[in-house]
């Protein structure tokens, strides 16, 4: 009944290991190990599973995906197959040599983070020494990318403590010259929603971000172009979360769960199915997972009866759950939410007390020092702790 | 706004491909693949693409196409190729 919906991206989390420990890191609280990642083997049978699905692009992540001793040999499975290969990485553990035979085995597209423009204010973040190494892997990158076809974009995700930094990250990446800057706001799971009270802007801040990313991208047209996520806790409605539940992306995990989402792990009940077990066409088309919140019949007014209902799909389920305490309820980032008052009590909590948008700096923030108080992500099998 | 330069020779940009094949059956659309996403061009959309060769100039990909539709209005022609380009070099999906 759903087969005419296609995975067009298919994001391979590849594994949960990394160098960095970054506050507002994507992946689940609780991370898989080492042991428990699928094959080689498994990942190229997947791959060409989701070609045949009509899958166009292989989003390679992680954790760090060049925790991978065999990241090659899973580029050059994913680029067989016909899929576009994306890189999506740290950049720790990544040598020229290295470089050179992924983008021999068909790596098309590599996608960098940096936390920051300066050095003190990144290595907080990732809870590691690794800015100056990462401008290094930059310019390697470029040295290559004359001899290559390869796609180089830089992302920096922007939160209060280096919002106020916009002009200087640009300024870095005027320097470092990828094709695509990409600045992303936290968004609010995991790691990031327990650091939410260090993590979430000033509104003052989000306006004069906005003005200098629109005068940047007008200064910087036909060179390098930037992309620009709002925070959805800012917006008026919700984000159309990847593209609507099971309409548009799966996510497989390290262990070769198949999920809707980074974040759906945390919606209690929910059953993944494993590539393992089943062909990823009967876990896209019939899984329960997938089935369960695509349509319209699990929503609640008001988006049961909103006009936009197919433009944001009544926004994140993960947000519904974890803001709301109900997976199927409105995204509480939308004003017509009953439950959006959940949203705005932390905005007036981050914006009141002041003008703290020239005074981001840990401390002037009355609430929480964030040096002695982040929650730095943990790696597979360690406990949860405060470093 | 910057319009193309005539003699400039357009290219895909760096990370810009052809799918190779596409499920979909219709054949006068083809898919441009690029870091983020996908493009289906058809018609003078996916003629103009196909011509970023990085051999040709961008007035011959104009008269190419002012050749092809004979019947359209030239000025047209060129207007939709210009405003193309520019779109595309901006969304990195065309180099010079």
């Amino acid at each position: 009944m759903h087969s005419s919906l296609v995975p067009l991206a298919l994001i391979a989390e590849l594994t949960h290991r990394c160098p960095l420990h970054c506050v507002y890191c994507s992946n689940p609280l609780k991370m898989q190990r080492a042991s428990s990642e699928i094959s080689t083997e498994d990942w190229s049978r997947v791959f060409h599973e989701a070609a045949r699905l009509g899958t166009l692009h292989a989003h390679l992540t992680g954790g760090e995906p060049l925790a991978r001793a065999d990241l090659q040999g899973l580029i050059a499975s994913a680029h067989h197959a016909g899929l576009y290969t994306n890189l999506i990485t740290s950049g720790i553990g990544l040598s020229e040599q290295r470089l050179e035979s992924l983008i021999a085995a068909g790596l098309e597209h590599i996608q960098l983070s940096f936390q920051d423009s300066q050095v003190a204010g990144a290595n907080e973040i990732s809870g590691t020494r690794s800015h100056e190494h990462k401008v290094k892997i930059a310019q390697m990158i470029k040295r290559l990318q004359s001899q290559s076809a390869l796609a180089f974009t830089m992302n920096v995700v922007v939160h209060r403590q280096n919002m106020d930094r916009l002009p200087e990250i640009i300024a870095l990446a005027e320097e470092l010259r990828p094709d695509t800057l990409e600045i992303a706001n936290v968004q609010y799971y995991g790691w990031a929603l327990r650091n939410r009270d260090a993590l979430l802007p000033t509104r003052q801040q989000l306006e004069q971000a906005q003005h200098t990313v629109s005068s940047a991208q007008e200064r910087l047209r036909g060179r390098m172009r930037i992309d620009y996520v709002a925070p959805d806790y800012y917006a008026r409605y919700p984000k159309a979360c990847m593209g609507g539940w099971g309409r548009r992306l799966l996510l497989i995990d390290p262990k070769g769960d198949v999920l809707p989402c980074h974040a759906a792990g945390v919606i209690p009940g929910m059953k993944f199915d494993n590539v393992r077990e089943r062909p990823l066409q009967w876990i896209w088309q019939q899984s329960e997972a997938f089935q369960r919140y695509r349509g319209e019949e699990w929503m609640q007014e008001p988006c049961r009866s909103c006009e936009r209902r197919e433009i944001d799909f009544g926004g994140c389920r993960c947000q519904a759950l974890l803001l709301a305490g109900d997976a199927s309820a409105t995204d509480p980032a939308c004003f017509l939410s009953p439950r959006h008052s959940l949203i705005e009590e932390q905005l007036l909590r981050i914006n009141s007390g002041g003008d703290m948008s020239e005074n981001a700096a840990p401390d002037r923030n009355p609430t929480i020092e964030p040096a002695d108080a982040w929650q730095y992500r943990t790696n597979p099998g360690e406990s949860l702790a405060s470093r | 706004m910057f319009a193309p330069e005539p003699n400039c020779k357009p290219h895909l940009a760096a990370g810009c491909r052809w799918a190779e094949s596409t499920p979909d059956p219709n054949a006068n659309e083809r898919t441009l693949l690029f870091p983020e996403g996908a493009i289906k061009v058809e018609g003078t959309g996916r003629a103009i693409l196909e011509l970023c060769d990085g051999e040709s100039t961008v007035m011959q990909i104009t008269q190419e196409l002012q050749a092809e539709f004979e019947a359209a209005d030239p000025v047209r022609i060129q207007t939709e190729v210009l405003t193309f380009l520019q779109q595309l070099h901006e969304q990195r999906v065309v180099d010079y």
